[in-house]
């Protein structure tokens, strides 16, 4: 942390700092100059520009007529400086008088135009938090542009489930609102809303860790992402903007000249690290020391143990190096009616596990053309097949793990070899129940996903009046996933409830469209008056609906394994064959209305209704409320002697409210589930509730206050934003536990409420600019509070569904933050003299000396559950990003630092290889146990299968700082391309996550085993291992 | 431009989306109980609740509610191979209101009688043949009155819950611990009428609550509390009724696939392999046996060596109950294990044998040998050791191919004999604690802790403590004494 303080302060200490005088000398008349200063475009007057005579202290303000005037000693010609807000500062020579200054507005940070929801607006005049990521980190290279928003903006937090290729990734904006349902943000893609939905393109066909939806977008079509964070910016997204908005928007071709761009990379990624086993040696001297404990006889001598040696590494031999590379080729273009931009992309990553990876095709269409002087009609069109290999596993969003197949692979016996002598497979382990090879396993299971989807939208915009335009937009988004299965009859991967091998080869296939439709009509009202006053008022009506149908059949007892899942025919035995299908619809009224006075106070009001089928039929219909505030101190006249080094400030204020309705639909309806029963061996049918109705569920609502500053200075070579926020959430959808004795577990009730409040900070600075050699520095910082206000009446915690035969780590409490773990402390091992003293055991277990030692927490002289608490959350303190740009001449560099502290991680993983047992490999922790000849030993002994509690010492500290990206590149410059016809070549190399700092034992501090389960965030059960690499690329433009 | 408008306002009309959902993927409650066919599957529901758990997790019978009555037993301990802290706590006699495994058992037992209340009050308003109708319900009442038996048995007083909730107010659902009579009177009742079934069943329908069932278990409801004269008559009604119950020749004949549910089965829960059906894999058999590697544990053990010692070694249900060795097909070899391990739920029709998880063998809830050591008990109480008394356990023990228990024991030797044979006849069947537990006083107590692993015992684990989960929702509920 140091270190990143000590960088903000130093590109801090090296900006510009120049300041003047402020009075007006004396003058002797050698000349006379009177002027006015215009607006490049408008050429109206500008009123208060601040006018130099350039290296003296001679300097004035134009008047109400933007005029000024000069009389000074000084001889003309002479130089003159001429300095507005909001517009770029410009030098003249003045040689004769009158003189016109016209000003070129400035496109700065504060006057940008910025993408909001259902439109657009001047930076300048917005209310809201909205943050938009920097370009230089959107164009490095990434599989999905989800990775590329980690440390982007302050206050969005992105975790990687996995180091998967196309793995899915938890993103929070401002925290989890939500205790049960969707705390994703939404995401709008040109205007095309999504809430992205993994279950979208998951079935039970395949298993394993889920698919991500959103690597099914080609990140190099991005051209702009901002993200929406507070509720003045979020509220006309009303039920659906309670968690964020990222708004993202595509490329499109320039007016006047066509371009070809070619862009390519390719590179090589390895495991970044690999987790410390036994060798089979120091295995087989701990199963000696097991069965000693037992009283058992020794498994192996001392010869046989020397004998073993180093044994299989069962972990480099599923690793190997992943190549990946990408091409993308885009024409875009346009002429003064339209516009255009066609665009093809692939990518292909091969995994760093062996049989992994993921490859995407993908093309775009983007055409806009101008009918007549006031329609206008836009289409967007996107397709892409995305094909993922991954590694088999649990069932998709099931609640247990064991045959997460790389946790697996760790605690394969370092004694087994992975060939016979002929090269075969070695089948024969004793430590299996079925005559398998885990690396046979990864190698010929078939887990495979393809994704097809079609995102298009297309829309018409005329204009009634000069300052009144409808627009109309209808749009699609299908989804088309087909996953396929295998298990061959010699694999010990699973098939449905057993494996492969003793289901003699299992097949399963399924499929699954999503598709959603949008159609929005909106009328925005943009006028002026008297220049000064700026109105945009906008009204509409949207209407949405969703639809998946979904299909799995399988099968097992396969005569060969030549057919695989592509004809189920071939099978002895159908399993019974499920389909699912699912319908909703949203319709909403929206208005907003923006008023700026002459850009200086700001106010935007919005309203959003919104009725959703999904919720109970006496509460469908909800509305979400908005007021924003901002007054830009900077333009006040008051403010202009000091806009030399503050030129612009703004001060925001809003407050309103969002919503969340993500539940699935026919959550309010009495449900009925079927369950079959055989009767001497024939299917009957049973049918029965399993959810009792709710006709009142309602929305889940979060009120939001936010306060915040912008700030630019020196012309704004730093820029600076500051945010603080308080969120409320109440009526939480919320399972909430019910007596068991009803016959229902939990029943969905709008209870509770939940609070986040945290502070948000971004720093800009162009420490360097000048034409050799430019340093510019972003940092963003962001802290966050979550906590648990309420789960309703007489409920004080509950604890989230944990894998059958294991104790949950993770605790639902009120007054903790959401996905909180829950366990004992434990202080070193027993020592005799504990022994001797009496200190209460763990109740239950026989302890002796050597065993973990326990606190009582409580102090009533017992070990039990009443000891357990809080050990720290998953929620980091704060998390940050920084990124240095440098350029010279052709060159350039980037560093981009990301970083989280004070998130804790159950190691689960640890905890499993921590356990010694007669049959499984563990962790090289244990070659530091306690026993007779290692007295001074950290771990506890070995015992056969102790039991495993969830303690202090597998909750560990998951801060960490990761040198994500460092890329160095060259654009050759133009005179030795022109003779080639290419307009720009630029050449570089990337590496990728090279540097990491993290006291996390494990294998990856970004690690997330039950990615979209709020509850259960930060839990690593054994995740596919990260990777780091280097990529080499090139883009050129003709 | 005119063209432009027309296509602006079409667009307006097209957009209007219906908010009231009817869903065509599920079955909602107001479209339901309409049907023969919906009775049916109402009550194949109730019956699926005995070998299905909703959340995947193991079931009440064949795994379960053996924790409780197993490893919460004298017979067995847990696997040392198992590092589930609440198994583990039933093996050892340290279990605490909080154990994950007593509150499934809780949950899973009120599960199923949710569903039977559901069966039972909805049937009825079904207009189809009174026969099937009138029959179903029964079924559903049997089931009801078998779960409630074990609840009442497991915890004592117990919420009597017989309708199912209409909201979803959790205060609503706020209830006492009905007394255990109440309860009792409840599983009466429901048994009674369960008489009124069918004796036999024939094809897709075999496997279904018979009247012998409830005779049966309306027979062990009598014993359990005392009193003897109507459990006699239940007995009667099983032996003499025509039922043709008998027992196996061979012992191991009550626990394989190929003499399913036989001339000794009167109640078993069906389980089968590859039948393309889900969660329908007796999980007792993979706790049994799972690999020939002798180091691994795969499931609970004999409490100690002293229970295999409690059989004679041609007493043909020793082999049975246990295994020391077993053949390896692959390799042609035997392997031996040492100490003995349980056996009787290893499924040996299933290649290779260690893929027990695909295992079919029915778990037998109530069996004709049940019913003759039962006969052998009421009778000793009521008149003492007669010679009728005497035939009933004989013949069971004849079967086992041991001698005939000796003559002329006092009422109270009897008693002890009729309790031991049942111990070596039930093991792993789901008696051991009921047996122990219905004897009261310190009589399970005193049994468990003889067992070094379960000196934690104490008498208060004569009933199982409510879980601690449902009293936090609940205030109005008690916990039992002593815990």
């Amino acid at each position: 942390m140091k270190k990143v303080l000590l960088l903000i302060s130093l590109t801090l200490g090296l900006a510009p700092v120049t300041s003047y005088a402020q009075t007006v000398n004396e003058p002797v008349i050698n000349s006379t100059l009177t002027g006015i200063v215009v607006d490049s475009k408008s050429q109206t007057p500008l009123i208060g520009a601040l006018v130099r005579i350039k290296g003296t202290t001679n300097q004035v303000l134009t008047d109400n007529k933007g005029k000024f005037f000069f009389k000074t000693g000084q001889k003309l010609p002479y130089v003159l400086e001429a300095a507005y807000i909001g517009y770029k500062k410009q030098e003249i020579e003045a040689s004769t008088s009158p003189l016109t200054i016209s000003l070129v507005e400035n496109e700065s940070q504060l006057n940008e135009v910025v993408v909001v929801g259902y439109g657009t607006q001047r930076k300048s005049d917005l209310t809201g938090a909205v943050a938009s990521v920097n370009k230089s980190l959107l164009s490095q290279p990434a599989a999905s542009f989800d990775n590329l928003l980690q440390g982007s903006v302050p206050g969005i937090n992105v975790t990687q489930s996995s180091g998967a290729p196309g793995a899915t990734a938890t993103i929070r904006v401002r925290g989890g609102n939500s205790i049960s349902f969707g705390n994703a943000p939404l995401y709008v893609i040109d205007g095309f809303i999504i809430y992205n939905n993994n279950d979208n393109v998951n079935t039970s066909a395949s298993n394993g860790v889920g698919v991500n939806a959103l690597s099914t977008i080609n990140p190099s079509d991005i051209e702009s992402i901002e993200i929406l964070k507070d509720a003045s910016a979020t509220a006309i997204y009303g039920s659906r903007g309670a968690n964020g908005v990222v708004v993202i928007t595509t490329k499109r071709g320039k007016r006047g000249r066509d371009e070809v761009s070619y862009s390519t990379y390719f590179g090589q990624q390895q495991v970044r690290k690999k987790l410390d086993l036994l060798n089979a040696s120091q295995w087989a001297s701990l199963i000696n020391d097991v069965n000693e404990s037992t009283g058992s006889t020794k498994t192996y001598s001392d010869s046989a143990i020397a004998a073993l040696g180093a044994g299989t590494d069962w972990q480099s031999a599923a690793l190997r190096k992943g190549p990946i590379q990408n091409h993308e080729l885009s024409v875009s273009g346009g002429d003064d009616k339209s516009r255009y931009l066609i665009s093809g992309n692939y990518f292909n990553q091969d995994g760093i596990v062996v049989n992994t990876g993921f490859k995407r095709y993908a093309g775009r269409i983007n055409y806009e053309r101008n009918i007549g002087d006031r329609l206008k009609v836009t289409a967007n069109i996107f397709g892409s097949q995305s094909i993922e290999n991954k590694l088999y596993g649990n069932a998709y969003n099931s609640i247990n793990f064991q045959s997460t197949a790389f946790a697996n692979l760790l605690q394969v016996s370092p004694v087994v070899p992975v060939y016979n002598a002929d090269g075969t497979y070695y089948t024969a382990s004793p430590y299996s129940s079925v005559p398998t090879n885990p690396i046979q396993d990864f190698k010929s299971t078939i887990n495979r996903t393809y994704i097809r989807r079609i995102l298009g939208n297309a829309s018409a915009e005329y204009k009634i009046l000069k300052d009144l335009t409808l627009k109309v937009t209808g749009g699609t988004d299908l989804i088309n996933t087909k996953q396929n299965y295998y298990s061959p009859s010699y694999a010990g991967s699973p098939g449905g409830s057993s494996t492969g091998y003793s289901s003699q080869g299992y097949a399963s296939v399924g499929s699954i469209a999503a598709s959603t439709w949008i159609n929005e009509n909106t009328l925005t009202w943009d006028h002026t008056f008297n220049d000064k006053h700026f109105l945009n008022v906008l009204a509409g009506y949207t209407t949405q609906h969703q639809d998946d149908q979904s299909a799995v059949a399988s099968a097992q007892k396969f005569p060969n394994d030549l057919t695989t899942f592509n004809n189920l025919n071939y099978a002895g035995t159908a399993v019974l064959s499920t389909s699912d299908a699912h319908e909703s619809s949203l319709n909403s009224y929206l208005a907003r209305a923006s008023y700026s006075y002459n850009h200086t106070y700001n106010v935007t009001i919005s309203l959003r209704a919104d009725g959703s089928s999904k919720l109970g039929k006496n509460n469908r219909w909800g509305y979400f409320p908005s007021l924003g505030l901002s007054w830009n101190a900077g333009r006040e006249s008051f403010f202009r002697p000091a806009s030399e080094i503050v030129n612009d400030l703004k001060l925001r204020a809003s407050v309103g409210r969002t919503g969340n309705s993500e539940v699935p639909p026919y959550s309010s309806l009495a449900a009925l589930s079927p369950s079959n029963y055989y009767f001497n061996g024939t299917l009957v049918t049973g049918i029965a509730p399993t959810q009792i109705a709710n006709p009142d569920l309602k929305w889940e609502t979060t009120t939001q206050y936010n306060v915040g500053v912008d700030a630019g200075f020196f012309n704004n070579r730093i820029t600076f934003t500051f945010d603080a926020y308080y969120k409320k959430t109440t009526d939480l959808l919320l399972n909430v536990p019910f007596p068991l004795y009803s016959g229902y577990s939990s029943v969905l009730q709008n209870v509770g409420s939940v609070e986040n409040k945290g502070i948000e900070l971004s720093l800009s600075s162009d420490n360097i600019k000048n034409s050799a050699f430019s340093w510019k520095t972003t940092a963003v910082f962001a802290a966050n509070r979550n906590k648990i206000l309420s789960l309703g009446q007489g409920t004080d915690y509950y604890f989230p569904l944990a894998p059958t035969g294991y104790v949950s780590p993770v605790i639902v409490k009120v007054g903790l933050p959401v996905g909180s773990f829950w366990g004992y402390n434990t202080a070193g091992l027993l020592t005799a003299a504990d022994v001797s003293k009496g200190v209460p055991y763990l109740t239950g277990v026989s302890q002796q000396v050597g065993d973990t030692k326990y606190v009582d927490t409580n102090g009533d002289g017992a070990i039990s559950t009443a000891d357990k608490h809080y050990l720290g959350s998953a929620q980091p303190k704060f998390t940050f990003g920084l990124s240095n740009t440098l350029a010279y001449k052709g060159f350039d560099l980037s560093l981009f630092f990301q970083g989280s502290y004070g998130n804790k991680l159950f190691n689960f993983l640890q905890q499993k290889l921590e356990i010694p047992t007669l049959s499984l490999n563990a962790s090289a922790t244990l070659l530091d146990r306690y026993s007779a000849s290692n007295p001074n030993g950290k771990v506890a002994k070995a015992t056969n299968a102790p039991v495993a509690q969830v303690t202090d010492r597998y909750v560990e500290d998951g801060s960490y700082v990761k040198l994500k990206t460092l890329s160095l590149g060259y654009t050759i410059p133009r005179n030795v391309i022109r003779q080639l016809h290419i307009s720009q070549l630029r050449v570089y190399v990337t590496a990728q996550n090279i540097w990491t700092w993290t006291k996390y034992t494990g294998l990856d501090p970004e690690v997330n085993f039950f990615d979209s389960d709020n509850t259960k965030q930060g839990i690593d059960y054994g995740a596919y291992p990260s990777t780091k690499g280097f990529l080499a690329g090139l883009s050129l433009t003709f | 431009m005119k063209k432009s408008l027309i296509i602006f306002s079409l667009l307006f009309a097209a957009a209007c989306n219906k908010l009231e959902e009817d869903p065509n993927s599920i079955v909602t409650a107001s479209q339901f109980y309409k049907t023969q066919s919906d009775a049916i599957s109402a009550v194949a529901a109730v019956y699926s609740t005995l070998n299905t758990d909703a959340a995947g997790d193991f079931v009440i019978y064949g795994r379960n509610l053996n924790l409780l009555t197993g490893n919460g037993s004298d017979d067995q301990i847990f696997s040392p191979s198992n590092t589930n802290t609440d198994v583990r706590a039933l093996g050892t006699a340290t279990y605490v209101p909080a154990n994950d495994r007593i509150k499934k058992n809780w949950q899973q037992h009120y599960f199923g009688i949710s569903r039977a209340n559901l069966a039972i009050d909805n049937i009825p308003n079904i207009n189809f043949d009174t026969t099937l109708r009138a029959r179903l319900v029964r079924e559903a009442k049997f089931i009801r009155g078998l779960l409630y038996f074990n609840i009442v048995r497991l915890w004592g007083d117990a919420p009597l819950v017989l309708h199912d909730p209409t909201s979803t107010d959790v205060n609503a659902q706020k209830i006492k611990r009905s007394p255990k009579d109440s309860v009792y009177a409840q599983i009466i009742a429901d048994l009674n009428e369960a008489t009124l079934l069918p004796k036999t069943y024939t094809g897709a329908d075999i496997g279904r609550v018979t009247s012998g069932a409830a005779h049966a278990i309306l027979a062990k409801v009598y014993l359990t509390r005392r009193e003897w004269a109507k459990a006699a008559t239940e007995l009667q009604a099983v032996i003499n009724g025509g039922y043709g119950y008998a027992l196996f020749d061979d012992f191991l004949d009550v626990f394989q696939q190929a003499t399913k549910n036989g001339k000794e089965h009167i109640f078993s829960v069906q389980f089968g392999t590859n039948l393309g059906a889900r969660n329908s894999t007796n999980s007792l058999s993979v706790c049994n046996f799972g690999s020939f590697n002798p180091a691994v544990y795969p499931g609970d053990q004999p409490s100690d060596s002293s229970l295999y010692q409690l059989f004679a070694s041609f007493d043909t249900r020793r082999d049975v109950t246990f295994f020391t060795q077993l053949y390896n097909s692959a390799t042609g070899k035997y392997v031996q294990f040492g100490e003995p391990r349980f056996a009787k739920f290893i499924d040996y029709s299933i290649s290779p044998l260690t893929n027990q998880n695909i295992s079919g063998i029915n778990f037998p809830v109530i069996r004709y040998a049940d019913v003759l050591l039962m006969q052998a008990e009421v009778l000793n109480e009521i008149n003492g050791p007669t010679a009728e008394a005497y035939a009933a356990i004989n013949q069971v023990r004849a079967r086992a191919k041991i001698s005939n228990l000796t003559a002329g024991l006092s009422q109270a030797d009897f008693r002890d004999a009729v309790f031991l044979e049942r111990r070596k006849e039930f093991i792993q069947e789901g008696n051991r604690w009921f047996d122990l537990s219905r004897r009261g006083g310190t009589y399970l107590y005193d049994a468990l802790k003889k067992y070094p692993l379960k000196t934690g015992a104490a008498v208060k684990d004569t009933l199982y403590p409510i879980p601690q989960s449902e009293i936090d929702i609940n205030n109005e509920l008690t916990q039992n004494p002593g815990w």
